[in-house]
């Protein structure tokens, strides 16, 4: 009789947590929680990235440094020349121009919306309140065979053309575990304008107690990444925008 | 409590546990990232319910489409999204909450343009992100919604117009509102479950105006009523509370469909169609509907109600009204007079003028959006809007295979599954005019068949003579009449090619490709003259022969035997011969749990055993949604259901698999549903597939696709579905399990595609890579994984991106191998990006995931068509790679190079005394690099003269691309450039003899080291 009541209990708990309601803010902490702390995750001044990315077939070594004040670099090493091929001093937004190899200056607006992109890091879900940020729970979604909860977070709009536009983007979290393992962003110009993109990421790793996505790919190109550094030592000169060449 | 009943239960609980272990998986979980690829065609486009402006933002623009979803646009129509893809792809309405315009934004489903082939809505959906997510607000049956109206001031009222349903009673109709932005809903006009709302408007300049135009119509599967005494037009001016029909100076009688307009700049004009028997037309009221003046009856005014009854006014002037149409009208005069609109395709259902701009109009037809920059004189296509509505699709066994198929009033065509560039407009070809339906391809000539609308033409098309021939049955010498259904059936024998069939109430055969035809039936249908409906339409007579019905609507030849064949009816019989046609069965009786006389869409004779068939039946035109599928595998003797409650939305066709019986796909009017297991469980396929009515499937033999024929989202593939036919209990309990792949053919191919603009939609090829198929049991999200191609003794040909997907995944393989280090230069080698390809053979694949390692094997095989031999081939291989080493060689020198000027140049600057030692090899270095590589110019127009890099590296591209062997120009080139390359190593050889030696001496003496250098093999790891 005992026995057979405490299965039936068993089955209830089950059942019940299975419905238990999440909200969007109890699965963003739980994924601070599962990746390494909301605290830790606030201390976080800087990281630099190494990897490959692959695209049209090709595989180029790279470099990214991205920093708590917004500034931020990419290096990468195409036959055997190594530069820095695009940049964010935290003024200018800058990259080489494919067919000069010089620097160029980004334009007006892409640079304003970097200058907010700012305030993402190292996650828009982090505080986000405080970044102004709203964040709602969609639902329960299914992508990469895997159930998960959908996330929508609501930034600061851009502007594009001239427009000021809504800046969304969707996060799908794994119900198991809670880190996202699909990002969803709509692309913002062009004739493909409002068809999203999907980003998905894998392979979390532990670097020094945070865990980061080794690799994220999407249908234009794949980054896998060998090496985080967290909080590492920057010269100025990485992000600048190389004056008068 | 007894222990008998203790052990009772914990035997149940046992078996529900041992039931629990057959893994089934449903829907993305099993197809994990198997991927649909939407090929369109934009060209012809499809049918445009409803269009909505953005009240203050011109660029923006939504697109109700009968049966794509919804469309947005945010540059001012030149480009269109998806943004509905999850829900009812039919529409009625967009709606744009004019308070919040950039966020809120409410879709009713259900087209309102009433026509035989319309599709079905399933309630009220709203966004609040512009149309990024989508909640349902209720009206789940209400089938057709048309109108929406929200109080300027005030987002929590609105009123929602519901048109109903088309083809039964329902009391789901009237005018409903809400208070409380959607929450509850109040029915506040009602007439009874015959009439609905066909447009309800709310005065801009005062919300508690509204005007509602009731309208009591019915379709039946053999015909059409519009009007009755129960159409009206009615008024409130209390926000709904009253209503009071305003017809002063309308015609007296019965009425049907009305057309309603107030001018946005003055409220008190008032514009309406009126279908009448008598006095028909465009009516106009100057007191804000008090009284009524009868302005136009033109043809273009009154044609077909039930499918044109929109009246749309310029935002700015009162006097400029377009009305849609066959081809849309426009008045200059306050609706006096009217001319035509710019030519496009016809068939006119909305209009939109410019927030901004009158002179700039979108127009919703039957075939797109059309923009207009000078007041609807001229028309312009949007291009990229890929919603075309198929009947009918078939396949042919060409490389790349054809689809064939025919539209909703855009005929019939042909285009490649793959093309040069992608699936362009160019690629597709007219075989047909009219509404088109069934497209069969001969199985061995070049010859197209083809037809319009109720068999009127059955076109013959001879595609290398460029001829046509009509082949339509006709009526023998004192017999019946032939009825075809507006969809007639057509098909092509299995067994002999020239044989085809037609059906009309009889089955007719052709031995000869139509030239002559024998009946090899009886009337095979109910013959039941109450469904012969000769005048249909209701107040408005509209023979189009789209009612024609008791016709047979699905002939299918057992691939088997050609002695069976199957007939499926409209009128609902499943009859059978096993003897070519001499004797016929009804076998529908013996269907359990199907109501009498529902409409036979498909019947799929099993190519598995010749007494089986699959019969999907649609009782839609009869206000019947449910799902029929039946299975019989003795001839119809007995009929077993299929149907389970996974399925969503009555089915219209079913494919069985060529391989495994077990693998079934079903098109219904809410996608596609895949069953594994002969019918048990169902999965809907959704990865790139949107909720989009599936007419016809077909599975093409050697490549094993999945083409739906789809009336909204045009073709629709999956790619090579071989790896669900492979898929059992056993696989799906293992972690990792490697599907078995076809050997990967290395094509030989390179051509010129490209050209269309890029507002025109172009479809996606298929990959033509080798494809290293498998099934994950769990996703992949924590820890390393990885997927590397080697050879047979381990060594890394190439990694690649793995998929992480529970279930299955997809990764290509475009045969290249790791691409050659190239010595720096200051600008790019282009050629210098080439990977050379890997050869024909078997190559091993291993999955790195954690600490496991996994691994399959994958064939690559050279293409059957080449007519390069295999000596050739060898002689290739050889040159590719003795290049791909000289490049490699060349990097590495210009390597030791540039270490040796940095060191040099480093110590110089810091120990300016060491100039003569310093410079001498900074000199001598950098006079043999410039001959090495380019060190100056850039990419483009102000390129460097090519030195011996960009000459090696376009000659090793150049070689490592191509599939033949070296020409004997190519292997002199090589000869030239290598022996330049050694001359190079030698002169490199000299100055390391003598001005870097002498360098490095004086770093010894200095206690520095020399210049770093890697070896040979570091630096190409590196």
């Amino acid at each position: 009789m005992n026995a057979l009541k405490s299965i039936t209990v068993a089955l209830v708990l089950a059942i019940s947590t299975s419905f238990y309601a999440q909200t969007a803010d109890e699965i963003v902490n739980n994924y601070f929680e599962n990746t390494g702390g909301k605290e830790n995750w606030e201390k976080l001044e800087g990281i630099t990235m190494k990897g490959v990315m692959k695209m049209q077939g090709m595989e180029i070594p790279f470099e990214q440094v991205m920093m708590k004040d917004g500034r931020q670099s990419t290096t990468i090493e195409l036959q055997g020349n190594k530069m820095i091929w695009a940049a964010y001093d935290g003024k200018i937004s800058w990259s080489r121009n494919q067919q000069t190899m010089e620097a160029e200056k980004s334009d007006n607006e892409a640079t304003e919306n970097m200058k907010k992109q700012t305030k993402d890091w190292p996650s828009p879900f982090l505080n986000y309140k405080e970044k102004g940020y709203a964040i709602e729970l969609i639902g329960k979604e299914t992508v990469d065979g895997t159930e998960t909860f959908k996330i929508k977070v609501t930034k600061d709009p851009i502007t594009v053309n001239g427009q000021s536009q809504p800046n969304i983007s969707h996060y799908y979290f794994d119900t198991e575990n809670f880190v996202p393992i699909i990002i969803e962003e709509e692309i913002q110009e062009g004739p493909m304008k409002g068809q999203k993109i999907k980003m998905s990421i894998s392979d979390y790793q532990e670097v020094e107690g945070l865990y980061f996505p080794f690799s994220q790919s999407s249908q234009f190109q794949s980054m896998d990444f060998k090496e985080f550094d967290l909080n590492p030592e920057v010269e100025a000169s990485l992000f600048a925008f190389p004056e008068g060449k | 409590m007894n222990k008998q009943f203790i052990i009772a239960s914990l035997a149940i609980l046992f078996s529900i546990h041992l039931q629990a272990q057959e893994v089934v998986l449903k829907g993305k979980e099993l197809f994990g990232n198997l991927e649909a690829r939407q090929i369109g065609p934009a060209l012809m486009s499809g049918r445009i319910i409803d269009l909505e402006n953005h009240p203050t933002n011109d660029r923006i623009l939504y697109a109700g489409t009968a049966g794509g979803g919804v469309w947005k646009s945010s540059n001012g129509g030149a480009s269109f999204s998806s943004v509905f893809d999850d829900h009812a792809q039919s529409i009625g309405v967009v709606k744009i909450d004019p308070n919040d315009p950039d966020n809120t934004i409410w879709v009713g489903t259900g087209e309102i343009w009433t026509r035989n082939s319309v599709s079905i809505g399933d309630g009220l959906y709203k966004s609040t992100d512009g149309g990024a997510n989508w909640k349902k607000m209720g009206f789940e049956n209400s089938e057709r919604i048309g109108s929406i109206e929200i109080n300027p001031k005030n987002s929590n009222e609105i009123y929602v117009g519901v048109l109903g349903a088309l083809w039964g009673d329902s009391e789901e109709r009237g005018v409903y509102k809400t208070v409380d932005g959607g929450k509850t809903w109040n029915k506040i006009l009602y007439v009874n479950e015959k009439t609905g709302v066909n447009d309800l408007i709310m005065d801009p300049n005062d919300p508690n105006t509204l005007y509602a135009a009731m309208w009591e119509f019915r379709r039946t599967a053999w015909g059409f009523n519009s009007g009755g005494p129960n159409s009206a037009l009615y008024k409130s001016t209390d926000a709904g509370k009253t209503w009071n029909k305003i017809h002063n100076g309308f015609p007296k009688g019965d009425l049907g469909r009305f057309a309603l307009a107030i001018a946005p700049s003055n409220s008190k004009i008032v514009y309406a169609v009126v279908e009448s028997k008598e006095d028909k037309g465009l009516y106009r009221s100057d007191d804000a509907g008090a009284s009524w003046k009868l302005l136009n009856g033109d043809f273009g005014l009154v044609v077909r109600p039930f499918y044109f009854s929109r009246i749309v006014v310029d935002p700015k002037n009162p006097d400029i009204l377009v009305k849609g149409g066959l081809f849309g009208s426009i008045s200059r005069d306050g609706g006096k007079t009217f001319k035509n609109l710019g030519s496009m395709h016809p068939d006119i259902h909305d209009v939109v003028f410019d927030i901004n701009n009158s002179d700039r109009m979108y127009v919703g037809t039957d075939g797109g959006v059309y923009r207009s920059w000078d007041g609807g004189s001229t028309m312009d296509m949007v291009d990229n809007l890929p919603i075309s509505q198929f009947y009918h699709i078939s396949v042919d066994n060409e490389e790349p295979y054809n689809i064939y198929g025919g539209l909703q009033d855009n005929g019939s065509w042909w285009g490649p599954s793959s093309s040069p560039g992608g699936i362009e407009a160019r690629d597709w070809n007219r075989v047909g005019y009219g509404d088109g339906f069934r497209v069969l391809k001969h199985p061995t000539k070049n010859i197209i068949y083809s037809e319009m609308q109720g068999a009127q033409n059955v076109w013959r098309y001879d595609v290398d003579k460029n001829y046509t021939k009509n082949i339509a049955p006709l009526p023998i010498k004192g017999e019946a009449d032939l009825r075809f259904n507006w969809n007639a059936p057509m098909a092509v024998s299995n067994h002999q090619p020239d044989r085809f069939y037609m059906g009309s109430q009889f089955l007719h055969v052709s031995d000869d490709m139509g030239d002559n035809w024998k009946k090899i039936s009886p009337d095979l249908t109910t013959n039941d003259p109450a469904k012969q409906d000769k005048e249909s339409g209701g107040i408005s007579t509209d023979k189009s022969g789209a009612e024609t019905h008791t016709t047979i609507f699905t002939i299918a030849e057992s691939p088997i035997d050609q002695k069976v064949i199957w007939v499926g009816t409209d009128d609902g019989n499943v009859q059978v011969t096993q003897d070519g046609g001499a004797t016929w069965t009804n076998t529908v009786a013996n269907i359990q749990g199907l109501p009498k006389n529902t409409w036979v869409y498909h019947i799929e004779a099993s190519s598995h055993h010749k007494g089986t068939a699959y019969a999907v039946f649609d009782g839609h035109a009869s206000g019947d949604m449910n799902t029929y599928v039946y299975k019989t595998s003795d001839f119809g003797k007995t009929w077993k259901s299929l149907v389970t409650d996974e399925i969503i939305g009555f089915a219209r066709n079913i494919q069985e698999d060529y391989v495994n019986e077990d693998l079934l796909y079903l098109g219904t009017e809410f996608g596609l549903f895949i069953t594994i297991n002969g019918g048990k469980n169902w999965s809907r396929f959704t990865n790139n597939m949107p909720a989009a009515a599936v007419h016809f499937i077909d599975l093409q033999k050697k490549t094993n696709d999945l083409v739906l024929g789809t009336h909204g989202r045009g073709v629709i593939i999956i790619d090579d579905i071989s790896p669900l036919r492979q898929i059992n209990q056993e696989i799906l309990v293992k972690d990792v399990h490697f599907f078995d792949p076809k050997p990967s053919i290395i094509k030989e191919e390179g051509g010129f595609g490209g050209g269309s603009t890029e507002l025109q939609f172009i479809g996606d090829n298929p990959s033509s890579s080798a494809k290293i198929i498998y099934y994950l049991k769990k996703r992949h999200t924590f820890g390393k994984m990885t997927l590397s191609v080697q050879d047979q003794n381990g060594t890394e040909i190439v990694s690649l991106v793995p998929g992480k997907a529970k279930g299955i995944n997809i990764v290509t393989w475009n045969f290249r191998k790791k691409g050659p280090k190239v010595a720096a230069g200051k600008t790019f080698t282009f050629s210098g990006f080439t990977a050379p390809r890997a050869s024909a053979g078997t190559y091993k694949i291993v999955l790195k995931k954690g600490k496991k390692q996994y691994e399959s094997a994958i064939t690559l095989q050279n293409d059957p068509t080449s007519l390069i031999s295999e000596k050739d081939r060898i002689a290739h291989n050889k040159t590719t790679q003795e290049l791909f080493n000289d490049m490699e060689d060349l990097a590495y020198l210009v390597h030791k190079i540039d270490q040796n000027i940095k060191k040099a140049e480093a110590v110089l600057k810091k120990v300016p005394a060491s100039q003569k030692v310093t410079s001498a090899v900074v000199k001598e270095l950098n006079a043999l690099k410039e001959t090495l590589v380019v060190t100056t110019g850039d990419n483009y127009v102000d390129e460097a003269e090519p030195q011996l890099r960009e000459k090696l590296s376009d000659l090793y591209g150049e070689v490592a691309e191509q599939f033949e062997k070296p020409s004997f120009a190519q292997l002199e080139n090589q000869e030239v450039l290598e022996a330049r390359l050694n001359e190079a190593k030698a002169t490199y050889e000299k100055i390391n003899g003598k001005q870097i030696a002498k360098f490095n001496k004086y770093l010894e003496k200095s206690g520095e080291t020399p210049a770093k250098i890697l070896s040979k093999e570091e630096f190409i790891k590196k």
